[in-house]
């Protein structure tokens, strides 16, 4: 079995790498051939039509997406960059990850692109530089999180989204009381708890990006009182769980909510089209993640997706033309009608047409937004902060550790390694 | 001069016969094993592993921090998964065939079917199966265990740390009872008629025949189930990462040094994926010395009585 599966996975790997050899035979006479790299398999569709409207402009430029199994991404573009198969233009992670590859030598330096810096704030391009200032990557997209919940049934119970931590767990009271799962979320997965469910409401809990950097800059531990508020708030959903969350992986979530057998869901904004795909008639909003009584509230939203250029690409110029239509309103209004949840990071976003969309846009109105917590600086270590976060999270909704145990593993977790 | 070249003809050309079988063993087996152990001593940035660091990985893996806590952990999983099909999935195995070997069974080709049919199905089709069936919201196990008035024991079996390897393992020793069944089944079958009625002459019953007859005669095959059931447990990965992932849910209880080796050395830590090559390299050579030994071992446990 193990042999099989051993072939299985050097067929696999031959395929990839040897996918790109015939790129180059594919185009027409007189034209340029690209490929895209990313991780979003599911958005093979929307990004074909995106091309297709960069082909109205540029006929002569043909683009290839090519996406890579998500959770294997960043191993395989990282071997194909590094034996000379990479793709021209690839999808770049944000922060250190993102960097890595950029320190190697595997991404072109778009410093001096002025389309760049008109088309994006600051705040949008900080994802994909260096300390030193250098862009790396050309932003382009960004996620959301939030609450699903189930229309419907609110309004059969009378209740509506809660503005505070404690309206939720009200609010979550009575949905048990009335006999349904209050919250679909399980931890089998693990990363859905960390990065929809932490991540997801820390920044209220902490005080946001100026807290976050505190936090980065060594005057403030891990394990203050604030910092363990998040932890006691991930432990105060046990309750209203699914029954046997500890085995209920992602998408058992998402079926128990589209199921209408759970009222709400802590999610990101890149379930959108698959809800609307998957079930048409359900009907579904979102709302945000509850503060503390007294609290700002805050969104995470955070950069995820920037585009880089390949250096040893043959055709940087071809490449660079598609950065730069990609960076006009144009194609920001593809990209953002295209993929919806996915919000195009441009200075001036334009109007998205799905209600849905546009429905998680609108929670940013009148908050204060950060990134999910430990993406910028607290990544490269062992142990990570996002494993951390992750263990401790598990741990306090199992009993197993006290939101203090939590913090406090988080503090000497990160300060084994990290220095400010 | 042609005398001893005649004498030695028989002796030495046999040897040209091997060297296909040697050519495609050292270039698939021998060489890769060689790189690997050789990998273990380097690290690097990325797939390029370019540093020499003598036994640096090793060091790190055996005694450094959170690798070594993973590590030992993994190692200690292995040996519960592996204790599992050693006391359920070999007992029954040796159960069922002998069973099935007594001649006053009727139908013992329906049973053999069925006993072996789980072992002919993919691991990902049988892992996704028992993952539906042990599902605490919709699964049929605890449906059927409340039916029955059981509700204590209807948990969420792949959740619970306490619970989560040994289902795996029970699952795993479900789908490969069969191979033991079926090599001890053709043992018995070997053992001569005669033997069995001159016990009954003897006034012989069945467990006296089981422990006298039955037991010294497979007793070197028990040796090769070990051995199979040993090496196959100490590589294993697709079982686990079917029903609980690579990351050894909960809290890498599920870990065992398949995939141990599969996050460090193949795929990296979720969510930045890079894996660390030199390091994966030394849980492999481990992997690698552990199965050498082990089966050493088994082997000089199970060696045939009659040739002590």
């Amino acid at each position: 079995m193990k042999k099989i599966a051993m072939v299985g996975l050097a067929l696999l790997v031959a395929t990839t790498l040897f996918a790109g050899g015939g790129r180059e035979a594919r185009t027409a006479e007189g034209s340029v051939g690209l490929t895209l790299g990313s991780w979003r398999t599911d958005d093979v569709q929307q990004i074909n039509r995106l091309i297709a409207a960069f082909n109205e402009e540029h006929p002569n430029i043909a683009i290839r997406f090519d996406p890579t199994n998500p959770p294997d991404y960043n191993a395989t573009l990282r071997l194909q960059l590094e034996s000379g198969t990479g793709p021209d233009i690839f999808y770049a992670r944000s922060y250190a990850t993102g960097q890595d590859l950029f320190a190697d030598g595997y991404m072109l330096d778009l410093s001096d692109q002025a389309f760049i810096a008109s088309a994006y704030d600051e705040g949008a391009r900080d994802p994909w530089q260096t300390p030193e200032g250098t862009q790396f990557a050309m932003p382009l997209m960004a996620v959301s999180h939030g609450v699903y919940y189930n229309v419907d049934l609110f309004n059969e119970l009378g209740i509506t989204p809660p503005a505070t931590w404690d309206e939720l767990l009200q609010t979550a009271q009575k949905i048990a009381d009335a006999g349904y799962t209050p919250i679909a979320n399980g931890l089998a997965d693990e990363w859905d708890i960390t990065e929809v469910l932490w991540m997801n409401i820390a920044p209220a809990f902490l005080g946001g990006r100026e807290a976050r950097l505190a936090y980065e800059a060594g005057t403030r531990p891990f394990n203050d009182p604030a910092m363990e508020s998040v932890f006691a708030a991930v432990a105060s959903l046990e309750p209203f769980l699914p029954r046997g969350y500890e085995a209920i992986s992602y998408n058992d979530s998402k079926a128990l909510f589209l199921l209408g057998e759970a009222a709400m869901w802590f999610d990101g904004s890149w379930t959108v089209s698959e809800f609307e795909a998957s079930n048409p008639d359900f009907t579904w909003s979102v709302f945000a993640p509850p503060p503390p009584a007294g609290a700002t509230p805050h969104i995470t939203f955070h950069p995820d997706a920037g585009i880089a250029i390949n250096p040893a690409s043959p055709n940087i110029e071809a490449a660079l033309t598609f950065l730069e239509w990609l960076s006009e309103p144009r194609a920001s209004a593809v990209l953002g009608n295209e993929l919806a949840g996915f919000f195009p990071m441009v200075s001036n976003p334009p109007a998205l047409e799905n209600e849905k969309a546009n429905a998680f846009l609108q929670l940013n109105e009148g908050r204060e937004l950060d990134v999910r917590f430990p993406w910028p600086r607290l990544m490269s270590g062992d142990p990570s902060a996002y494993s951390l976060i992750q263990q401790g999270s598990i741990g306090v909704i199992t009993g197993r550790m006290t939101p203090r145990e939590a913090a406090r593993a988080l503090h000497q977790g990160v300060t084994s390694w990290y220095t400010p | 001069m042609r005398h001893t070249r005649s004498a030695l003809h028989p002796y030495w050309s046999w040897m040209w016969y091997l060297v296909p079988a040697l050519f495609f063993y050292s270039l698939f087996m021998a060489w890769p094993m060689f790189k690997s152990l050789e990998l273990s001593l380097y690290t690097g940035s990325g797939f390029n592993l370019d540093t020499f660091i003598g036994f640096d990985n090793y060091r790190r893996l055996f005694g450094q921090g959170v690798v070594a806590e993973r590590f030992w952990g993994a190692f200690r999983n292995t040996w519960i998964f592996f204790a599992v099909h050693m006391v359920v999935q070999n007992s029954l195995g040796l159960l069922f065939a002998t069973i099935l070997s007594s001649s006053s069974l009727r139908g013992a080709q329906i049973y053999r079917t069925i006993i072996f049919i789980p072992a002919t199905l993919a691991i990902v089709v049988t892992g996704f199966l028992w993952r539906l069936l042990l599902n605490p919201q919709w699964g049929s196990v605890n449906i059927i265990l409340t039916a029955l008035g059981l509700d204590a024991l209807a948990l969420p079996w792949l959740g619970l740390e306490a619970t989560a390897l040994i289902t795996i393992s029970l699952v795993s020793s479900w789908q490969w009872v069969g191979i033991p069944t079926m090599i001890f089944l053709s043992a018995l079958q070997n053992i001569s008629e005669d033997l069995f009625e001159a016990a009954e002459i003897d006034g012989a019953g069945n467990w006296t025949t089981f422990w006298r007859i039955k037991m010294p005669l497979i007793w070197p095959i028990m040796g090769v189930v070990s051995i199979l059931t040993f090496t196959a447990n100490f590589n294993a990965f697709d079982v686990v990462f079917a029903m609980a992932g690579a990351n050894g849910p909960p809290n890498f209880s599920t870990d065992i040094l398949g995939t141990y080796f599969y996050r460090v050395g193949i795929a990296g830590q979720h969510p930045v994926g890079i894996p660390d090559m030199g390091l994966g390299a030394a849980v492999a050579s481990f992997i690698f010395l552990v199965l050498f030994v082990g089966v050493l071992v088994i082997r000089s446990v199970f060696r045939d009585k009659e040739e002590l």
